[in-house]
């Protein structure tokens, strides 16, 4: 739906798998004496969080460059996620896991937002493992943070 | 305090104060769908959800000379044929249903968001569609029809974009909530289809609060409204809702408290708006406000900012796309009566008949999304 090449170019990088694997040596091998936690370390975990939920964000509006960088085909209709679900509101992630109607089994958040790809969407279904479902279920927590865990409500 | 609890603040000090009513002799009847509780005090869920019908009405006094119907169609946000045919097929059978109504309706009035991003192809299809409704029609612009080339093509299918009439004893207004977006294009150097993309993205950040009437617009109303007695009754015609219901997906208007100036001595307004693709009901001082639904895809509650009175539409089925949409006739009877009944297509019952299939029994908080906005904007 929306092209922002520029954006897809930033995030691409790899700078922020650099700056973890930089920060893993300040943790030492198993046994050593650890240090605190350093304000370069949180940051770089906060870092690594939001380069996930900006793609999700990005696959969650139908951002076409994103999708095609990832090797996924999110919607066939024209329609993104974002349309039914601004903010990801109604996507209930604090709800999961729980009795899924639509699929009439128990099911996980990444059950449904797959069942969403196929069905209104027209969309292909993406490995419930891969890259892509990771950052489209990093987008819809971190877009819910607050809301109460009721896990199993309809 | 955020800007949008101030906001709300603001709404309820300015807007809803003790007393302040639509005119009392609005009759609230077993057919209208205002939520009871709110009006005899605490019910329980079964009393409240109980006895809700599909046909709502509406008593106002001295409506009009003769009883007519006129119907409502909005935001059917049509694609390119090519890419999706679901909005087409939806679109065309609420035309054939508001040609086939019996009585016919006096007029069509389409509320806005023909088109998904503006193009020629797309308004012109719209157009297109709606010819099978052989019925007078006017138009009033969404934000998805106007931002591709700010109102040409949409300005040479349907003319001006406010526009006022009356009709058996009620005067209509036609109003432009649309075209008064603040520049946020130019500054950042956008092409127009990027302008559109972003005023099509309901969660957008980018956009801003583009809705709005205009302080010309408003003196226009002014000057039209002048000349119509107090008590007698207006309807009046927006996209948007004409309060503040949830600035961050425009589900207002940014100049609500001057509207609010303009309409405080008229005692019998009713408004009605498309944009928010669900069922919505309000009572802003003297004015009553009804939300419709759009025929391409129902929208979610906000998270916060439902009005009170409002009966929440029941929770939609994703797998049925004509689950959660359609469109509405709407009667002004010889009885003074106003009647709006929602035609949602799949659905015998419109509204939530208990809290499971209310969005209510699931509680959640949303953060703004950010990814639009981080480069270069
Ligand atoms: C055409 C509209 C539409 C589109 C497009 C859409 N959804 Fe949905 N989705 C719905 C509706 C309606 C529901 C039911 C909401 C409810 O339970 O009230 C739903 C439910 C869900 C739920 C489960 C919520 C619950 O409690 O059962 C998830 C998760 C979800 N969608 C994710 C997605 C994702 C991810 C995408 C994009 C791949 C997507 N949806 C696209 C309309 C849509
Ligand atoms: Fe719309
Ligand atoms: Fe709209």
């Amino acid at each position: 739906m929306t092209d922002r090449t520029r954006l897809r170019t930033a995030l691409s990088g790899v700078s922020v798998a650099a700056v973890l694997a930089a920060v893993a040596v300040f943790v030492g091998p198993a046994g050593a004496h650890k240090d605190p936690v350093t304000p370069q370390q949180l940051k770089a975990y906060e870092d690594a969080l939001m380069e996930q939920v900006k793609l999700g964000d990005l696959l969650f509006h139908g951002d076409a460059a994103t999708e095609k960088n990832m090797g996924v085909s999110l919607s066939k209709t024209g329609m993104a996620c974002a349309m039914c679900h601004p903010m990801t509101a109604d996507t209930h992630p604090h709800t999961y896991p729980k009795f899924q109607a639509q699929m009439a089994k128990f099911a996980t958040l990444r059950d449904m937002i797959n069942w969403c790809i196929e069905k209104p969407n027209q969309g292909e279904m993406i490995d419930s493992d891969s890259d892509a479902m990771k950052a489209l279920e990093a987008y819809i927590y971190w877009s819910n943070t607050g809301s109460v865990l009721i896990p199993g409500r309809y | 305090m955020s800007e949008l609890e101030q906001d709300r603040r603001d709404i309820a000090s300015v807007l809803q104060q003790p007393g302040a009513r639509p005119d009392p002799s609005l009759k609230i009847t077993r057919r209208t769908f205002i939520h009871r509780s709110c009006l005899v005090g605490a019910a329980t869920v079964a009393e409240t959800f109980a006895w809700w019908p599909l046909l709502n009405t509406l008593d106002i006094a001295h409506a009009a000379d003769a009883p007519f119907k006129f119907a409502w169609i909005s935001d059917t946000h049509l694609y390119p044929r090519s890419l999706n045919t679901r909005f087409v097929e939806k679109t065309v059978r609420a035309a054939k249903e508001v040609q086939a109504m019996n009585p016919p309706a006096d007029f069509l009035i389409f509320g806005g968001d023909l088109a998904q991003l503006g193009t020629v192809e797309e308004l012109e299809l719209g157009n297109e569609l709606l010819k099978e409704i052989k019925i007078r029609k006017v138009y009033i612009p969404g934000e998805h029809d106007w931002y591709l080339d700010m109102g040409k093509k949409w300005g040479q299918l349907f003319g001006q974009p406010n526009w006022t009439f009356d009709h058996k004893g009620v005067r209509f207004i036609g109003l432009d909530t649309i075209s008064r977006a603040p520049d946020y294009w130019s500054m950042r150097k956008m092409s127009a289809k990027e302008r559109m993309d972003h005023m099509s993205v309901l969660d957008g950040t980018v956009a801003g609060p583009w809705a709005g009437v205009g302080r010309d617009q408003l003196d226009w109303m002014q000057k039209t409204l002048s000349t119509w007695d107090r008590n007698r009754p207006v309807i009046i015609f927006s996209h948007n809702p004409l309060y503040e219901y949830y600035p961050p997906w425009n589900f207002w208007v940014r100049d609500w408290r001057d509207v609010n100036e303009v309409l405080k001595p008229y005692t019998k307004v009713t408004n009605i708006h498309g944009h928010v693709h669900q069922v919505l009901y309000n009572e802003i001082g003297t004015m009553r406000s009804i939300g419709m639904l759009a025929t391409s895809w129902p929208w979610p509650y906000a998270p916060e900012g439902v009005p009170k009175l409002t009966k929440p539409m029941i929770r939609v089925d994703p797998g049925d796309p004509f689950d959660g949409v359609g469109w509405s006739p709407m009667s002004v009877a010889a009885d003074d009566k106003i009647g709006t009944e929602y035609v949602m297509w799949g659905r015998k019952e419109v509204f939530a008949q208990s809290t499971e299939d209310s969005h209510e029994n699931i509680p959640e908080k949303l953060r703004p999304r950010v990814a639009d906005n981080m480069w270069p904007y």
